[in-house]
């Protein structure tokens, strides 16, 4: 059994960066011809492991092989040469080019006109798209571009340009994460499909159902170490979520039971659309009371973000109604919001939460600079800023830079202490935290979740939006899970282990 | 050991590396590098670059010559620099206001022009005292200048056009329009020129008798000067200032403060449209006292450079425009005392304006460099720790 016919294996592979270990002696094995799954959660180590076997990085230690051969992937262009191929998150498209003229780029057929002037074939390279897209059921019209077709045909593209170069070996690092459910049940035919058409597919994913329909074993990864190895026919999706997110909780924040007051936020049958007018947040109704955290669990992208953009009025709402205090914001906009008592803590810090060429002084006052004392009849007064800034920056313990200095070179943690310093001294009744402690090493995480403890234990509601479990589970005491766009579960947070909040944010549970 | 490393780079960061002189340091250094290259060319020529420099600064009053005509010194040559300096400083603050609302204002000569064609229109031709008609002039151009501005703020705010698109067309429209009037209505028959304004209503006083002497008096000027003090007070000390700042340094975060992005993008093109609207009357009813048709003015295009030289600053932009007006000036005299052709002093002008373009990349070469060093430092330190 153990000498079986191994296409890929990757053996005691570890990967540092820094001191962070992302890959630590991971071996995996694939046969040819099945469709393996790659699952873990965000920053468990799936991608990095994948991003090596194309060659983007290669281990600190550990050996791959492939076809029983022991092989050196430098590049993505020698794991080309090995027939592996890799359609990543972020299409890598040319977006006014053709499909065909995307799929041939780099290695375009090449025709001599009258024997003489060399001249891409694209006519020829057209019809053997057509021909490849058939044999697989890969429906495209090759001379349409890229920016005029849809996100899952720009999907299938990435795969008809590994399959025009003849890989054998298919990763897919999250292919459903942008695609509708309809898409999503049509790509994995295509999935099932070119399995039995002989090629070997790893597929990456921290989605369960996906991995239940189509995949043969599963990998579940954990922190940067594998976890076990399972037949996906003979094991329940409620298992693998287990594995997935069972764990020793790293450290444990020190919080007193909570005592609510009044609801501040009331959030009733909220909807919001993206810019492509998709539903992303369908229905949501949830309520926050004064010294209460509500934690919004989910993984990335079922709409978490749009719901903080929504209360904040950085996105227009479709339908419902949303209070703090009493105070309809419907029809307020993000500096009368910011008035009525809604203190926001953007997830991009840098592209949103900072001006990075604008001083440290200006970045404390970013939203209180029109009113006294900072300014008068329209006048600024400089010195306001400094005084102010100081105050903040002896209080926050901000490091890096003097008040009139630029925030542009400060680390990231605190640059993240400037926004939440500027925040909280806002005193809003409401505070919005989202991701706020990405990136971030320990001793900044801690600092921001003190803060937000303190905040809640002074009477705030604070609404924590964030992809970590761990923080969810440490600093809640109420806990909300979205899943595709919808809020699936609401309960106190000391009702709900970790793997049963994983469960719902899988979509593997319901109410 | 460590100073003999990179001595060049070395003396490079340090001569244009300091925080706080830096943004005086490098324009000098720009114009240096453009007087050496232009030196080079004249050598070419086989002319004294020295000599032809002189003939700059004696052809824009800076510098006394041999001999004056009669009513005439270093002074008239002076004020007459200062006529042409007037609308270019304009100009140039039209630019550098759009700039720091991150919107690029390529459409000044058009709002020069629809300005000066609306003053000369409606006041130019008039019989009103010049008490009334200098005052309209100022407040018309103003009008006019900002009706334009504030078109290409609207359709970059409301329909998303990029304001580029936009002011070239709209340059063209109006060029075209203006055209059409001239000749319908305004053509001068001998110079093909619309006819000439009246004095009343001209910006620039001829003929004005101090002492001895028989000058120009640019009565714009004064309130150029005062521009430049009033929007350096706007930009760096006021509300709207802080936000228009905002708005150009990072829009989404300028959304989630609160700032009514959309709004500042308006009035940034209309403050902007407001000061080509100023330029285009100094110029057409002040150096000039007449429209050509079918052409645009090159100063709305030089002025871009000219506010990119004074690192849109405005006190920065005084000193730019000066500099670029004394030599644009200053050409004409030069290629007649040096000999070389009028072409050769524009192509000098050329040349620095060209070279005051690149501040932005010696101010990133500087910074790539202190990178370098200081990481070479480091490495030697450690090296010599081991």
């Amino acid at each position: 059994m153990e000498q079986e016919d191994y296409i890929i294996e990757m053996r005691h592979i570890t990967k540092r960066f820094g001191a962070v270990v992302a890959n630590d002696d991971v071996s995996i094995s694939v046969r040819k011809g099945e469709i393996y799954a790659l699952l873990g959660e965000n920053g468990a180590g799936k991608s990095t492991l994948m991003s090596m076997l194309f060659g983007m990085y290669e281990p600190d230690e550990g050996e791959i092989y492939i076809r029983g051969q022991k092989v050196r992937i430098h590049s993505p262009n020698q794991a080309t040469k090995l027939n592996i191929g890799m359609v990543h998150q972020h299409f890598k498209l040319v977006q006014n080019y053709t499909i065909t003229e995307n799929i041939v780029l780099g290695i375009e057929p090449i025709r001599r006109k009258f024997g003489l002037f060399p001249c891409v074939d694209l006519k020829g390279a057209n019809e053997k798209i057509r021909a490849l897209s058939k044999a697989y059921g890969l429906e495209v019209e090759p001379t349409e571009k890229i920016e005029d077709v849809s996100v899952s045909i720009q999907q299938r593209v990435e795969i008809l340009k590994m399959l025009y170069r003849n890989a054998e070996i298919l990763i897919f690092d999250e292919p459903t994460a942008v695609l509708t459910p309809q898409e999503i049940e049509f790509l994995l035919e295509i999935l099932r499909s070119l399995r039995d058409g002989g090629k070997t597919i790893i597929l990456i994913t921290h989605k369960l159902e996906e991995i239940k329909k189509v995949a043969d074993r599963c990998a579940i990864l954990c922190r940067g170490k594998l976890v076990d190895v399972l037949d996906v026919a003979t094991t329940s999706t409620k298992k693998m979520a287990n594995l997935m997110v069972g764990r020793d909780v790293s450290f444990v924040v020190d919080k007193k039971p909570p005592k609510f007051g009044d609801v501040v936020l009331d959030v009733k049958d909220l909807c919001v659309e993206n810019r492509d007018h998709f539903d992303v947040v369908k229905h949501v109704s949830f309520q926050v009371h004064a010294g209460e955290i509500f934690a919004v669990a989910g993984v990335a992208g079922n709409g978490q973000g749009e719901l903080a953009d929504a209360i904040a009025g950085l996105t227009p709402q479709k339908a419902g109604k949303i209070t703090v205090n009493g105070t309809d914001l419907t029809n307020l906009g993000v500096r009368a919001r910011t008035k009525a008592g809604v203190s926001y803590i953007p997830e991009d810090r840098q592209a949103v939460g900072l001006i990075l060429d604008f001083s440290l002084g200006e970045n404390l006052a970013l939203k209180s600079y029109g009113d006294p004392p900072f300014c008068e009849h329209g006048v600024l007064k400089p010195d306001a800023f400094v005084e102010h800034a100081k105050g903040l920056i002896s209080d926050y313990d901000i490091r890096g830079q003097k008040p009139e200095g630029p925030v542009r070179p400060m680390s990231g943690g605190n640059q993240q202490k400037i926004i939440v310093a500027r925040e909280i001294d806002l005193e809003s009744p409401l505070m919005i935290f989202v991701q706020p402690t990405r990136g971030l090493d320990i001793g900044a995480i801690e600092n921001i979740h003190k803060r937000m403890i303190a905040e809640r234990d002074k009477g705030k509601a604070v609404l924590l939006i964030s992809l970590e479990l761990d923080e969810i589970m440490n600093c809640a005491d109420t806990i909300g899970v979205m899943y595709n766009g919808e809020m699936t579960k609401i309960a106190a947070a000391d009702t709900l282990t970790a793997n049963e909040v994983g469960e719902f944010m899988m979509g593997v549970k319901a109410q | 050991m460590n100073h003999r490393t990179h001595p060049v780079k070395r003396a490079f960061v340090k001569v244009l590396g300091g925080r706080r002189t830096q943004s005086v340091a490098i324009p000098i250094f720009c114009i240096v590098l453009s007087l050496l290259a232009a030196a080079i060319v004249l050598l070419c020529l086989g002319k004294n670059p020295l000599q032809a420099y002189a003939g700059l600064l004696q052809g824009s009053g800076l510098f006394p010559k041999d001999s004056y005509a009669a009513h005439r010194s270093i002074l008239t040559d002076f004020i007459s620099m200062v006529d042409n300096w007037t609308p270019m400083l304009f100009a140039a603050l039209a630019v550098a206001i759009a700039n720091k609302g991150g919107l690029f204002n390529i459409g000044v000569s058009g709002q020069m022009l629809a300005a000066g064609f609306t003053a000369t229109v409606l006041i130019g031709y008039s019989d009103l005292p010049a008490v009334v008609a200098k005052p309209l002039v100022f407040v018309i151009g103003i009008v006019a200048g900002a009706l334009v501005g504030a078109l290409i703020g609207f359709l970059k705010q409301r329909f998303n056009i990029n304001e580029v698109v936009s002011s070239i067309m709209i340059n063209y429209i109006i060029q075209y329009i203006v055209s059409f009037f001239i000749y319908t209505y305004y053509v001068d028959p001998i110079s093909r020129q619309s006819r000439a304004v009246g004095a009343n209503a001209r910006l620039t006083l001829q003929q004005v008798s101090i002492g001895d002497l028989n000058t120009v008096l640019p009565i714009g000027f004064v309130l150029a000067v005062v521009c430049v003090f009033v929007l350096r007070f706007l930009m760096n000390r006021t509300k709207f200032g802080f936000e228009l700042k905002a708005v150009g340094a990072n829009k989404r975060a300028a959304r989630y403060a609160g700032i009514p992005v959309g709004s500042r993008i308006v009035l940034s093109m209309t403050i902007s449209g407001a000061l080509g609207g100023l330029a285009g009357v100094t110029y057409y009813l002040g150096y000039y006292a007449s429209i050509q048709p079918r052409t645009l003015a090159d100063m709305g295009f030089d002025s871009i450079a000219v506010a990119l030289l004074g690192n849109s600053n405005p006190v920065g932009i005084f000193f730019s425009s000066f500099l670029i007006t004394a030599i644009s000036k200053g050409s004409t005299y030069m290629s007649s005392t040096v000999g070389v052709q009028q072409e050769i002093a524009s192509l000098i002008t050329g040349i620095i304006l060209l070279f005051s373009a690149c501040s932005a990349f010696i101010r990133y070469l500087v910074e790539k460099y202190r990178v370098q060093l200081e990481e070479a430092d480091k490495a030697m330190a450690e090296g010599g720790k081991a």
